[in-house]
């Protein structure tokens, strides 16, 4: 499978971070977090290929869809990408509670680290809440986004991706 | 054997792949961290290329809100039948009162116009704005803002005043072609200089990325009560003076604003073409030809804005001209209307 696939499933919801949804103050880290998780799906899903650099590319079309910092969701989604295809070599794909905690582990990094960045970035202390909100919601939408990911690619991990769901079910 | 030295011949090439990728990785690493840095220190030339992105990136988001935007009307007006009778009867009621207000509103407009021909009084400028609507959203957890769909060719430039029919809404902070960033009342970034409360106390409204604002450099012994209304003071030279922003919420020592506008869903507003010198510092570009607060040529032959303001967000000329309380203004053809402050 060439890059294109997770590459334009990726664009697809950056574009999806700049509509307007009308979502809460508070909800507005889920989206681009959405974005991250993606990027980390796509590197451990084994055979997908999406390289470094278009992950951080993504990241870097998010930061200027938002109009945020230039290079911070670049850097999240280049974390995200980093450790999702070291990982790939290391958990076999159809252990969809190991991934789960690990992704819990690394959003919670992910969004701490990001917490600071942002305080840093504007030398104040941002509010944590929606940060908070967006990472639980991300962990919550984990498994869906795998899965939806994983239909996407159905074609070419489709044992795969039913031996991971069998075994969470 | 054979396996061996081919392991031998394969394990260089293996770790120069690895060694290229961890180059690359570094790389792209320190790559983000100059952006970090470029961004924060508001490098031109960076403003410049993401202007001209999401300029070109426009057609996709408008087409991408449609589905989004229909279904929100399909919504909004499935609630609004369901609220049908509830709503009729609160709209007679507030109609019973407004046509109170219309006499008062009458007669302080006589008596105002009579001692402004007594005192000789100098009209203000008038205020020219153009409409239009919020095409995305870009609010992350650091930044509240929206895209319009109205850039340089319409007239805007960097630091007009953006408002709906509630009040003000925010600032333009970039102006592409077709296409103007604005910086909403609650981002991080948003100072506001305003007056609050019938005695006029002046401070400065900040967001605080939350839905309120908070409200500094209040003078020591200042009071304040619960719903005194907060209007721009226009002290800064780049808002105009009397915009409404919200009302004072909050107790002593943590004085609060709550906006007019309803941030999280704004719909259609329209920017205030108020030109002052001071917009030369927000404004590279320096100011249009003709007199302060003249509607730029391009403007005038701009297309109307499509769709229809809501009720909640219904004619913003009203809200300016309310808020300078002068006269009501010539509503043209083309939604551009002259509002008389």
């Amino acid at each position: 499978m060439s890059t294109i696939f997770p590459a334009l499933s990726v664009l697809f919801a950056v574009l999806a971070t700049a509509v307007r949804w009308g979502l809460p103050a508070d909800a507005t880290f889920i989206l681009p977090l959405i974005v991250v998780t993606m990027v980390f799906c796509w590197r451990i899903i084994p055979d997908a290929v999406l390289p470094l650099s278009v992950c951080m590319l993504l990241g870097l079309l998010t930061d200027v869809m938002s109009g945020g910092p230039l290079g911070f969701f670049a850097l999240m989604t280049l974390i995200a990408g980093s450790v999702g295809g070291r990982l790939r070599s290391l958990i076999a794909p159809h252990e969809l509670r190991i991934l789960w905690l690990v992704w819990v582990v690394l959003a919670a990094s992910l969004g701490l680290f990001g917490w600071l960045l942002a305080s840093l970035y504007f030398f104040r202390w941002i509010d944590w809440w929606p940060i908070l909100f967006g990472t639980l919601a991300s962990i919550a939408l984990f498994p869906v986004v795998l899965r939806g990911l994983g239909w996407i690619r159905q074609g070419s991990i489709g044992p795969a991706h039913s031996a991971m769901f069998r075994s969470w079910s | 054997m054979r396996g061996a030295a081919s392991s031998i011949y394969r394990s260089p090439r293996r770790s120069w792949r690895r060694a290229r990728g961890e180059l690359l990785a570094f790389a792209l690493y320190f790559f983000c961290a100059v952006m970090l840095i470029l961004s924060r220190i508001g490098h031109g030339a960076l403003d410049d290329m993401r202007e001209r992105f999401v300029d070109l990136t426009v057609p996709v988001l408008e087409a991408a809100s449609i589905p989004v935007i229909e279904a929100r009307h399909l919504m909004l007006r499935a609630r609004s039948y369901a609220e049908l009778f509830g709503e009729i009867d609160r709209l007679k009621a507030e109609n019973e009162q407004l046509k109170q207000w219309e006499w008062s509103a009458k007669l302080l407009e006589r008596k105002n116009a009579d001692l402004r021909a007594l005192l000789n009084a100098v009209d203000e400028p008038a205020l020219h704005f153009v409409s239009g609507s919020v095409i995305a959203d870009a609010r992350g957890p650091f930044l509240r803002s929206a895209l319009i769909n109205l850039g340089r060719d319409s007239g805007v430039r960097v630091g007009y005043a953006v408002i709906n029919g509630d009040g003000l809404v925010g600032r333009t902070v970039d102006a592409g072609t077709s296409v103007a960033r604005v910086l909403l009342l609650n981002d991080l970034n948003s100072r506001i200089p305003v007056l609050v409360g019938p005695a006029g106390v002046r401070a400065m409204a900040s967001g605080d990325n939350s839905a309120e604002l908070r409200l500094d450099f209040l003078p020591d012994g200042a009071t304040l009560y619960g719903g005194d209304e907060v209007y721009t003071s226009g002290s800064d030279g780049v808002l105009p003076r009397g915009l409404r922003v919200g009302t004072v919420t909050g107790t002593q020592g943590d004085f609060r604003v709550r906006p007019h506008a309803e941030l999280s869903s704004l719909d259609v507003v329209s920017v205030l073409f108020f030109d002052t010198p001071a917009l030369a510092t927000t404004d590279p570009l320096g100011p249009p030809e003709g007199p302060l607060s003249a509607m730029p040529a391009s403007a005038a032959t701009a297309t109307p804005p499509q769709a229809a303001p809501p009720a909640s967000s219904s004619n913003p000329v009203g809200t300016a001209a309310k808020q300078a309380g002068a006269e009501e203004g010539s509503a043209g053809d083309d939604g551009q209307t002259q509002a008389q402050r």
